[in-house]
């Protein structure tokens, strides 16, 4: 599904590069449960919003699906948000100004589903996240947990095939965040949706199939988890 | 989607409240503004437009021939012989009429009788202009001399009803007159206004001296309307020598001038149009223009500003499939949903101040909510406004990045953008700026051209039109008022002091040459106590006396009369005035005759008995001026029954003569002080968005030990800085611009520094005080607040 071949990103200050990511060549495929792992400043979010195409490399191949990301118009870029990638964020990023119905209906509205399509679809993920009752409540009127929840709803909406989540839980409470993990991987096992995580915690990669360790830009480690 | 746009639109303004309301407040307001403005723009571009054809209506204008083939001036009167010439010759002339001063005159029904505007007019002023009669034939009702045609008020006032058709009105106490029509009151914005219209032929019929063909007697206007295939041109140029062809030693020739331009282009130079009133209109065009666009500015900065705040939810929305172009399309919404409050709240704005503008220009305007024009004109001007406040927003906004928005959580400030809110901010202070020394200058003008002396004492000086009996018995008139001890001093005048309304040319004098007959004086016909009435100053010799029988046959002359006429000794000179020799007996200092910016025509005032038109007389200060005109009406009365008694205060007369450029002074004031508030409003704003936006770093600062002065100081020297290059930018523009609209008058005053810099100083204090609201409220507030945000 995801190939990077020889990825590389660096920013040049005074006439010197620094680099973030180096000779990053991975696969990823389909109905994968990645977690990117690695201490601060090792290039991890970098890594994962050039999988999310929020950054461009600045050298190497990317190819999503088959298409070299690289080339890809802004359009083009727009319609992959739109089918197939949905993003998790650390501070949730709900738009404030929404009821929690409507910002789980927002990507539907710019995929331009029918309106009925749409109504049946936000009802069916307000019911499988347990939020019915907080559908017109605003963000701010929610728990970490809760807009977590939100989020992950939204991202699911447009029934994506690959969600991914720089440090879904690094702002929640062990506990939400233990739920959030369960989520996932129930999303990754019945759905076969693909999930690439960044995150802290050793306990949260465990939740995935695969881990890869990054330190200064460059991969580490590759290792399959064993679950027991 | 535009649902949800539109929803989540309403919500922002409602979360927003203080901001949304400085929005859309400050838009209202310079909506507002610019609509009244407009409006009476389109009063004034409307002026003299209710005709039936209005392309084609001429006015014979009358250019006067001045040295070497020059023309010295064009006059709107023309010879009451003129239009009848053209129609009779020339087929493309449709229609015409004559049409007199339309004085106030009297007309009664039975006892009730008022002095009301009455016209003489040719029948042919039915097929030029388009009244609306309520009864009454319009192709008929002028045709016999002894009709007569009504306004709705008028037939109102004389009988208490409209419906008059076929009664019988007196007229000036001597014929009866038969109602054939019953038209609606006339628009204000029309310049030949009447009560009541008569027909020329009742005219000729009553006044013997107006049936003679006189071709060089200017008295009268001459409308006239050609057939739309005419070249107005080449007619031009084929009647240029009419005149000419019946007094071989005539200097004049018509000129046909479209009607309805005449009001905004009357000012001619070599008859040739140069401008007008619509020069005023233009500036009042570019302050309606000017308003708006400070409003728009407000509107853009406050936008953009906020966009720091919305930057986040445009990064997300872009992750989740947002295009650039729905996003651009729901910030042009938004803003159009903020600039429809705004328009309705302008409609409602306008509709509460518009009695109040009326009142202040002395006019009658008012939104006929029927005319699409304005709906065309509003929703153009919402859209105008709505699509221009909200590109920048939308366009900048749509452009983040999302990933810069959404990772670093502080979005991007990029130069373009503070530089750009700078620049507007600059723009709309400048004007404002600007338009507060134009303001200042204007009303010191106006101050200057008030205070100038008038050569003459106007105070308790009162006049009276000579109508009925007073013409035949002013002597005896003159020995009841002066015996009555209600006056000082009485005297008949051939016109109005406080109006210009007569000159001539031609006069010959000891040692004039041929150009210097050429000269143009104003001149005024009197009798005796002239100079002790008014209170003129004498410079040399005497007023006219009866102790000198000769003064039947005497002028007086005033001192730019003297020195252009280069006498010396000019007393006991003899002039020929009119034809006829005349002993110079005075010289007076000139006065305030035409309008007090410009300098006065040389004059000459001669002793003519038999010319009446107005009386004049000075008040006995030592009464009260009620008491004393009480007096003066029963004596009036008592000799001239027929007539009711209207007394005109000459100072208020007088006033009047400074009226546009007091129009143009309350407009730049009202609307200047409106330009400042708007951008106090859109700086408030934006004070209080660059508080919210430093809350971290002054709660850093706060803790680090910076006290509440400082921290205001940091906040508002930003915008004082703006501010202050505002100033700067604006003074030379307002010094350059008001100097050149000073120099249109010969007496003016100067663009003095005093008041820069008082202009700058207030701009500056008020400012500040905005602003500084804003500083102390955020360098105030509690830093663990502000931390804990974090």
């Amino acid at each position: 599904m995801i190939t990077l071949q020889n990825i590389e990103k660096y920013y040049a200050t005074k006439g010197l590069k620094s680099y973030i990511l180096r000779h990053v060549s991975t696969t990823i495929q389909q109905g994968e449960f990645v977690s990117i792992m690695g201490p601060s400043g090792a290039g991890k979010s970098t890594l994962l919003n050039i999988l999310g195409m929020l950054e461009e490399p600045t050298y190497g191949t990317y190819e999503f699906m088959g298409e070299d990301i690289t080339s890809l118009s802004e359009r083009k870029k727009i319609e992959l948000y739109r089918n197939h990638i949905g993003f998790v964020f650390q501070a949730y990023h709900l738009i404030d100004e929404m009821t929690v119905a409507e910002n789980i209906e927002a990507p539907l509205l710019y995929k331009k589903i029918a309106g009925a399509e749409r109504k049946s679809r936000v009802a069916d993920m307000l019911d499988r996240f347990n939020i019915v009752g907080k559908k017109d409540l605003f963000p701010n009127q929610l728990s970490g947990g809760q807009q977590q929840l939100v989020g992950i709803a939204r991202a699911l909406a447009a029934q994506p095939s690959i969600i991914l989540a720089d440090e879904p839980t690094g702002n929640l409470q062990s506990a939400q965040a233990l739920q959030i993990m369960e989520l996932f991987k129930k999303l990754n096992e019945e759905e076969n949706i693909t999930i690439i995580q960044v995150t802290h915690s050793e306990v949260n990669a465990g939740y995935g199939s695969r881990i890869l360790h990054l330190l200064d830009g460059v991969i580490k480690e590759d290792l399959n988890v064993v679950n027991l | 989607m535009f649902k949800l746009n539109f929803k989540i639109a309403l919500r922002n303004l409602w979360k927003n409240k203080t901001a949304s309301l400085i929005n859309i407040s400050g838009l209202a307001i310079g909506l507002a503004s610019c609509l009244l403005l407009l409006l009476y723009v389109s009063y004034e571009w409307n002026f003299n437009k209710q005709l039936k054809d209005e392309a084609n209506v001429y006015q014979i204008m009358i250019n006067f021939d001045g040295p070497a083939g020059s023309i010295s001036g064009t006059g709107p009167r023309t010879p009451n012989t003129v239009g009848p010439a053209l129609q009779q010759s020339y087929t493309s002339v449709k229609a015409m009429s004559r049409i007199d001063d339309g004085d106030s005159r009297l007309i009664a029904n039975g006892r009730n009788s008022f002095k009301k505007r009455g016209r003489f007019a040719d029948a042919g002023i039915l097929k030029i202009f388009d009244y609306h009669f309520i009864s009454g034939d319009q192709k008929t009702a002028l045709d016999a001399p002894n009709n007569v045609v009504l306004t709705e008020s008028t037939a109102k006032l004389l009988f208490g009803t409209a419906d008059v058709l076929n009664r019988s009105v007196r007229f000036e106490d001597k014929v009866n007159l038969k109602i054939t029509g019953v038209i609606k009151d006339l628009p204000d914005n029309t310049s030949l206004q009447l009560d009541y219209l008569m027909p020329w032929t009742l005219f000729e019929g009553m006044y013997e001296w107006t049936k003679r063909p006189a071709w060089t007697n200017y008295s009268w206007t001459t409308l006239v309307t050609l057939s739309p295939d005419a070249d107005p041109d080449l007619l031009n140029n084929s009647i240029k020598g009419i005149i000419k062809k019946h007094v071989s030693d005539a200097t004049s020739s018509p000129m046909l001038f479209p009607f309805s331009k005449l009001h905004l282009y009357g000012e001619f130079t070599e008859g040739k149009s140069t401008g007008g009133g619509i020069e005023q209109l233009r500036l009042f065009m570019g302050l309606a223009i000017g308003i708006l666009l400070i409003a728009c500015i407000n509107f853009m900065n406050m936008a953009t500003a906020k966009s720091e705040k919305r930057a986040k939810e445009v990064g997300i929305k872009k992750t989740i499939g947002a295009t650039r172009g729905s996003l651009i399309s729901q910030f042009l919404m938004e803003s159009l949903v903020l600039t429809l409050c705004s328009a309705v709240m302008s409609i409602v704005l306008v509709e509460v101040f518009l009695p109040l503008f009326n009142n202040l220009l002395g006019i009658k305007m008012n939104i006929v909510y029927a005319n699409p024009y304005l709906w065309i004109s509003l929703i153009g001007i919402v859209l105008f406004t709505g699509v221009v406040a909200g590109s920048y927003p939308a366009f900048y906004l749509s452009s983040f990045n999302p990933l810069q928005v959404l990772r670093k959580r502080t979005p991007s400030r990029g130069i373009l953008s503070v530089s750009l809110r700078q620049v507007l901010v600059v723009v709309q202070f400048s004007f404002a700026v600007i338009l507060i020394i134009a303001t200042t200058v204007i009303y010191k003008q106006i101050q200057y051209l008030k205070n100038k002396p008038a050569g003459y004492q106007m105070n308790e000086l009162v006049e009276l039109a000579q109508d009925g009996q007073l013409e035949g018995k002013f002597e005896l008139l003159k020995e009841r008022l002066m015996q009555s001890g209600a006056i000082e001093g009485i005297c008949q005048l051939s016109g109005s002091m406080a109006m210009y309304n007569s000159n001539f040319w031609g006069m010959e004098w000891p040692g004039s040459n041929e150009t210097e007959r050429h000269m143009v004086f104003s001149q005024m016909a009197t009798t005796y106590d002239f100079v002790k009435t008014t209170g003129l100053k004498l410079v040399e010799g005497r007023d006219f006396s009866r102790q000198f029988p000769s003064d039947s046959a005497a002028v007086m002359l005033s001192v730019s009369a003297v020195k252009q006429m280069n006498l010396v000794n000019p007393v006991g000179k003899i002039v020929k005035y009119q034809g006829d020799n005349c002993t110079v007996v005075g010289v007076f200092e000139d006065f305030v005759w035409n309008a007090p910016s410009q300098k006065q025509d040389p004059m000459v005032v001669a002793f003519r008995k038999q010319q009446g038109g107005y009386i004049t007389m000075r008040l006995n200060s030592a009464n009260p001026a009620s008491a004393n005109l009480a007096v003066i009406e029963r004596i009036v009365k008592d000799i001239n029954p027929a007539y009711p008694v209207e007394f005109k205060f000459v100072d208020a007369l007088y006033a009047e003569k400074l009226k546009s450029q007091k129009i143009l002074g309350l407009l730049s004031n009202v609307f200047g002080g409106l330009a400042i508030f708007i951008s106090c409003l859109g700086l408030f704003g934006l004070a209080a968005y660059s508080a919210e936006q430093r809350t971290k770093e002054i709660g850093v600062r706060k803790v680090l030990g910076a006290s509440v002065a400082s921290l205001m100081q940091l906040l508002s020297l930003n915008f004082l800085k703006m501010v202050v290059l505002s100033i700067i930018i604006a003074i030379p523009v307002a010094t350059y611009v008001m100097d050149n609209w000073l120099k249109k008058f010969d007496f003016h005053t100067t663009v003095s520094w005093l008041m820069i810099a008082m202009a700058a100083a207030g701009t500056i204090t008020i400012a500040l005080l905005t602003v500084s609201y804003q500083a102390y409220k955020a360098a105030k507030a509690n830093p663990v607040d502000a931390l804990k945000y974090e």
